[in-house]
């Protein structure tokens, strides 16, 4: 009833790292058009009006990410103790080598089948864009992509927190 | 008597370059200052107004998209109760041309503001190292802390098609010296989505190790390559740098991906008992051509590659008079597997090495190792590692490398992650060598690495 629940990250890998100002920034302004992992398109800003958990991955992380996929699940385990619904949209960083096939296995090996849960490709100019608009930026060592951990809450507004502050 | 005349004019040049390029550094803010920030103002000033455009805009978007779904005109193409996100393969009507065309332009003045942003200046990365134990992690002779290395990576964005790498490191010597050295100079030029040919300076694709970590060893689980695929100027055996051309691919098929690499560069050839890649070009117009296939496993194996190479090359040992030159051959096999709880790599090289001159009998000899990773919940990573050479002292091309020798390494190996950008390592490790001289010594190793 628009009582907001801070919830804090206890992850400090995830929050401490977080470093660009949100500038009262809108689900809106990130870009719209993507691919999930089953292909098809997916409209970001169809979301506006749910509570929307958005991060970015890639799937050959194996250091970084699954600490925030990790946390992602926490996140999701509390919106279901509390009966909120929540989207939860995790953006990969690199178009050439995580493709829709290679999201879509990565959702079945982590067993991450949730029909909320959506992983989106894009190409490179969307990535870098939304990257940028989200404080997460990055940088590629070869097949490395070196970046920050950061989990933003959009609330039903539209309107992105930094740590997710749930709408009870 | 040249020799250390040579070491001490690289030394000083060495120097210099870090001197220019620490002046380089330092003095960029002062008379960069006035004028960065008037312009840092007007950008953001013409940022504001490009973000102020986009919100009109995107409020233009949704009051349309109202007005279609109030019109009932809307996507009628969908099934009644779809998701808004399911694709569909309607014709558009003149008012979705609209909408389609409007949100067209917000996306091309987004990026365009973004590539305004990216392109105000080009971001420095890099990694450092510094180590403590008992021994020189690289130089077993010394001992107590020392400096690894630190480099600097720079990828200049160009264009659509072209790309560029450059990696700048500086390190010390055994004689405690900094050196620098363009160790990847790369510009190539992007075919197709996953394949790029490159010219340049690169990390030659052989095996997996050396085109899966590079000089920096912060992205490294372990502290250390194995010793046997050391970079070139701290006792590698084989030729981790060419100067040439390699066109390198990786093509999805079904679930699994095949990767490929193709190069040709400048022959290598030894001096001062080292591997030297010829940066400046062969003398005598030798070549190194070589491959890697590899298969990246989905579905049940996802995470595992395996792989196979082979290389060959006209290796000149400049040390001796007259020059005696061999034919080197590596065949080679590997394996790794990468999840999010294990980091597993194996990998083998058979050479098969001959004289050219003089003319000479073939040499088989082999080098190998198998390295075990375990990634614990908690930002600790266990790590062993056994390696193994039996190198054959009568090929000429061993007998005139320095660390030529056989030799046997066992390893046991802790990784902590402080954070995302830095790591301390721990290392125990012992090494025999079982030919030349007869040795062993153990080594308890400390190391903190970063990324910037």
């Amino acid at each position: 009833m628009g009582v907001l629940l801070l919830l804090c990250l206890p992850v400090a890998a995830v929050a401490a790292s977080a470093s660009s100002p949100l500038a009262a920034l809108q689900l809106e302004a990130i870009p719209d058009a993507w691919r999930d992992d089953s292909g098809a398109r997916f409209e970001l800003h169809s979301l506006r009006g749910e509570n929307v958990v958005v991060t970015m991955a890639y799937a050959r992380c194996h250091r970084t990410c699954p600490l925030t996929l990790r946390r992602l699940q926490q996140l999701q385990r509390m919106f279901d103790e509390r009966g909120v619904r929540g989207e939860f949209v995790v953006i990969g960083y690199d178009p050439q080598g995580d493709d829709v096939r290679a999201w879509h296995q990565y959702r079945l090996s982590h067993g991450l089948r949730r029909a909320n849960w959506h992983f989106l490709w894009g190409n490179e100019a969307q990535v870098e864009q939304t990257a940028s608009l989200l404080g997460l930026p990055f940088w590629r060592y070869d097949d490395h992509i070196m970046h920050e951990a950061r989990i933003l809450f959009f609330d039903t507004t539209g309107l992105a927190h930094e740590e997710p502050e749930l709408v009870r | 008597m040249q020799g250390g005349n040579n070491d001490r004019a690289r030394a000083g040049r060495g120097w210099l370059a870090v001197a220019t390029f620490l002046a380089v550094l330092a003095a960029r803010p002062l008379w960069a200052a006035p004028d960065d920030t008037a312009r840092m103002d007007a950008l953001e000033r013409r940022l504001d107004a490009s973000m102020k455009l986009i919100r009109e805009l995107s409020q233009r978007v949704e009051q349309l998209q109202k007005q279609l779904a109030h019109q009932g005109i809307a996507n009628s193409a969908g099934p009644s109760g779809a998701s808004p996100n399911a694709g569909t393969a309607a014709a558009p009507s003149p008012d979705e041309q609209r909408i389609s065309a409007v949100e067209q332009s917000v996306q091309q003045i987004a990026l365009s503001t973004s590539d305004r942003a990216a392109a105000s200046g080009l971001p420095l990365h890099g990694f450092a190292d510094v180590d403590a134990g008992t021994h020189n992690p690289t130089f077993p002779n010394l001992k107590g802390a020392d400096i690894g290395s630190m480099e600097f990576f720079l990828t200049p964005r160009l264009g659509d098609r072209t790309r560029a790498l450059f990696e700048l490191n500086f390190e010390v010597d055994s004689s405690g010296d900094v050196g620098v050295d363009l160790e990847r100079a790369q510009i190539g030029y992007q075919l197709a989505d996953s394949t790029t040919v490159w010219l340049g300076r690169f990390h030659t694709p052989y095996g997996f190790w050396n085109t899966a970590f590079h000089h920096g060893l912060q992205i490294a689980t372990s502290l250390r390559r194995p010793a046997f695929l050391e970079f070139e100027d701290h006792g590698g055996i084989m030729p981790a740098h060419t100067v040439g051309a390699w066109l390198t691919s990786a093509q999805r098929i079904g679930d699994g991906r095949l990767t490929y690499d193709v190069y040709v560069g400048n022959n290598q050839r030894i001096r001062g008992g080292m591997l030297d890649m010829n940066s400046a070009g062969s003398a005598h117009g030798g070549a190194i051509v070589g491959g890697n296939l590899g298969w990246l496993f989905g579905g049940a194996l996802d995470g595992l590659k395996v792989g196979v190479d082979a290389l060959s090359s006209r290796i000149e040992d400049v040390d001796t008079t007259p020059t005696i030159v061999t034919r080197l051959r590596s065949y080679g096999t590997y394996l790794a597997y990468d999840t999010d709880r294990w980091e597993h790599i194996a990998e083998f090289h058979l050479f098969s090495n001959y004289g050219l001159q003089p003319a000479g009998a073939t040499y088989h000899s082999h080098a190998g190792f198998v390295q075990l990773g375990y990634r614990m919940p908690d930002r600790f990573t266990l790590y062993t590692r056994y390696e193994r050479t039996v190198l054959q002292q009568a090929d000429n091309y061993f007998q005139a490398l320095n660390t030529g020798g056989s030799y046997h390494r066992e390893a046991l190996g802790l990784r902590y992650d402080l954070d995302l950008a830095s790591a301390l390592k721990m290392e125990l490790a012992t090494t025999r060598f079982t030919d030349r001289t007869p040795m062993s010594y153990d080594e308890a190793l400390l190391q903190y690495a970063i990324r910037f």
